[in-house]
């Protein structure tokens, strides 16, 4: 980088003064909620982070303790202790599960935000009231030690990596021949426009929903196409049970995410097929290649910024799966074949409260994320044609 | 001369065939492409028994149209304050975006200043940072604020963002400096420059962005369900989930809901698709 000297003269260092004025407010937000946590997720990697819940004076005592862990793990209120904190002014709806550990619960009334740790005392639950505070505690590498050793964790890796390994390329190839169709089409793109471009815009959650529905065993959309398909070709089919069955979660992630980002993939592609110059087409066609020679080779070199562009953000994009999982599957899905990183991640953060081993995985995450972009960035890149 | 023509009629017949077989395969990917949206219309239009048969085509208009999923989904949970945290939280954050990217994109657009390629990296190396990597950061930042539970953590986090600095820099960059010059010397001041001459210049940037702000906002749901505990900060999203949790798999009411969620933003389409083609078509160049 090239240093500016004094002699640059006065009006450049009152320019640089007055830049930095405009953008504080932009480096304030992003230096408060972006940066300070990106050093702060890998400080916290090597910490024993926890929310500290000293217990109280006891409020209650059950023996029903099999009932009280099974509801409580289900993140649901047991009767017992909705009815005995109902006597003490706390309605039942504000209730809520904040913490879930083998044999410790934090229930939490969010109306007056007072806290209940629910432990164990030989065969009996005992509910204290308590109050929470913050606990941090340097534990070098232990974090990463024990995130390593753990087999979710490397279900969680293996599986996230066979989503994106898939789904990644699946779209892309989609969408490039999806792009070379519309490109073709002198009409009707306005409406295809809007068609491929609703599954990337509608709510996330929203959408899962529908194709929860969708995969529904019996009444499905789905199945049904499938088995009319196989129909036609006089083929056997037996429904699938997408959600239920473990070699299948995977295959309905992954049909989801092609469905969702395929057209807005296109529509990127389609805008630089657009801009190709025309002469390239009429020198070839005076060369007199074929349509698929032109397409191989002018059409798809000449994007390759786009396809490039793409295939980094969908890569951080895929790597980032998370409500897809928790909406379809309503948890990581069955022998937790589609439990994935930040899935695993959040569990760990805020279902069971270990803020440091799950940073520390998050920071794992990224370490994968940056090599994988460092690698296209230096490899890939390189076969990408730019324009000068 | 008789060969030519012939082969002319072979070759805009060919075409004609290739036309039509590009358009056969471009209408199987619309309906492939528009069939879980119509399919959730249908469903949320049926009662449960309608819903549970075969979904034959005979099956797919609803007949007769049940609308009572509509408002027994939205009495059934407070969708109401739902819509309005979400309408709100999608308001502030927009403008707040706005008004932060409009002065950093010119200035990383316009002006020589010490530093500047190095906040460009800087910027664009934000990008590569995976949002659920700050997570855990985030929410300890939020609770040492003591911003838990309140409208603080869903706005001011929201309020500065990467992708409009750089989409309005490709905009500013194409006004002529010599109108920053002649305002110059008829004693405009910068700021007074930037947000009266510049920004209608490059409205249909800040509109692109503005869109691209309030859907992504619409749509937030980890960092809600993160930040807050409270059925009173649910936003829409957040909202359908706990829905979906109370009542399982009830599929008409629960498609109905998500009609509900989606329909702003299909409006919001509709009316503004031009601005959302533009922002994708630029987001690829580079």
């Amino acid at each position: 980088m090239k240093l500016p000297t004094l002699r640059q003269g006065r009006r450049f260092w009152w320019d640089t003064l007055e830049a930095y004025v405009y953008l504080l407010p932009t480096l304030a937000v992003l230096g408060l909620f972006t940066f300070y946590p990106f050093v702060n997720a890998f400080l916290y990697s090597v910490y024993d982070i926890r929310t500290r819940t000293v217990a109280g004076p006891v409020v209650h005592a059950t023996t029903d303790s099999t009932t009280w862990a099974t509801t409580l793990a289900r993140g649901r209120i047991p009767e017992e202790l909705a009815d005995a904190l109902l006597k003490r002014g706390v309605a039942r709806d504000d209730l809520w599960v904040r913490l879930r550990q083998a044999d410790r619960w934090v229930v939490k009334d969010e109306a007056s935000g007072q806290e209940y740790i629910i432990v164990r005392e030989g065969e009996d639950l005992r509910v204290h009231q308590a109050t929470t505070g913050w606990a941090m505690e340097s534990v070098g590498w232990d974090n990463f030690a024990r995130v390593f050793r753990d087999p979710d964790f490397a279900k969680a890796l293996l599986n996230t990596t066979i989503y994106v390994a898939v789904s990644v390329p699946t779209t892309l190839l989609l969408a490039l021949l999806l792009a070379t169709l519309l490109n073709r089409a002198v009409r009707g793109k306005a409406l295809f426009r809007l068609a491929s471009f609703l599954p990337y815009i509608t709510p996330i959650v929203a959408i899962t929903m529908v194709w929860a529905w969708i995969y529904d065993r019996n009444y499905g959309l789905l199945n049904y196409f499938l088995g009319t398909v196989a129909g036609w070709f006089g083929a056997e089919f037996n429904l699938i049970n997408w959600l239920n069955d473990p070699r299948w979660t995977k295959p309905a992630l992954i049909i989801m995410s092609v469905w969702r980002f395929m057209g807005y993939q296109a529509l990127i592609l389609l805008a630089g097929m657009q801009g190709i110059d025309r002469e390239y087409y009429e020198a070839a066609r005076v060369d007199g290649a074929g349509p698929l020679a032109v397409w191989r080779k002018i059409t798809v070199p000449m994007v390759t910024p786009q396809m490039f562009f793409l295939l980094i953000i969908s890569l951080i994009g895929s790597f980032k799966i998370f409500e897809e999982v928790l909406i379809l599957l309503q948890g990581p899905g069955p022998q937790k074949s589609a439990l994935t990183v930040v899935y695993y991640v959040f569990t760990k953060a805020f279902d069971s409260g270990h803020y440091g081993l799950a940073s520390a995985a998050s920071v794992i995450l990224f370490a994968v994320i940056f090599v994988l972009s460092l690698f296209q960035l230096t490899v890939v890149q390189k076969r990408v044609h730019y324009e000068r | 001369m008789q060969r030519y023509r012939v082969r002319a009629d072979v070759y805009l017949l060919r075409r004609g065939a290739g036309l039509l077989v590009v358009y056969a395969l471009l209408l199987v990917v619309a309906v492939i492409m528009a069939m879980p949206l119509l399919w959730m219309l249908s469903t949320s239009l049926k009662d449960l028994v309608q819903a549970l048969r075969v979904p034959t085509p005979a099956n797919w208009v609803p007949n007769p149209a049940f609308w009572d999923n509509f408002p027994t989904a939205w009495n059934a949970a407070p969708f109401a304050i739902y819509f309005w945290n979400s309408f709100f939280l999608a308001v502030t954050t927009t403008v707040g975006d706005v008004i932060t990217s409009i002065p950093a994109a010119y200035v990383l657009a316009k002006m020589k200043f010490l530093g500047r390629g190095f906040l460009l990296g800087l910027l664009l190396g934000t990008l590569m940072i995976p949002g659920q990597m700050l997570l855990v950061p985030s929410f300890i930042l939020i609770n040492r604020l003591g911003w838990y539970n309140t409208y603080w953590a869903l706005i001011i986090p929201w309020t500065a963002g990467v992708f409009g600095i750089f989409l309005l820099r490709q905009f500013f960059k194409t006004i002529p400096d010599e109108l920053w010059d002649s305002a110059r010397i008829d004693g405009c001041h910068r700021l007074r420059y930037i947000f009266q001459i510049a920004v209608p210049l490059v409205r249909p940037g800040i509109a692109t962005v503005a869109l691209f702000k309030f859907v992504g906002s619409w749509n937030a749901f980890l960092w809600v369900i993160i930040m807050t505990d409270k059925v009173g900060l649910r936003t829409v999203p957040v909202g359908l989930r706990f829905f979906m949790m109370d009542i399982g798999t009830d599929y008409p009411r629960l498609m109905a809901a998500a009609t509900m969620a989606i329909v702003p933003v299909l409006i919001l389409f509709v009316f503004a698709q031009r601005q959302f083609i533009q922002g994708i078509a630029r987001t690829g160049i580079k």
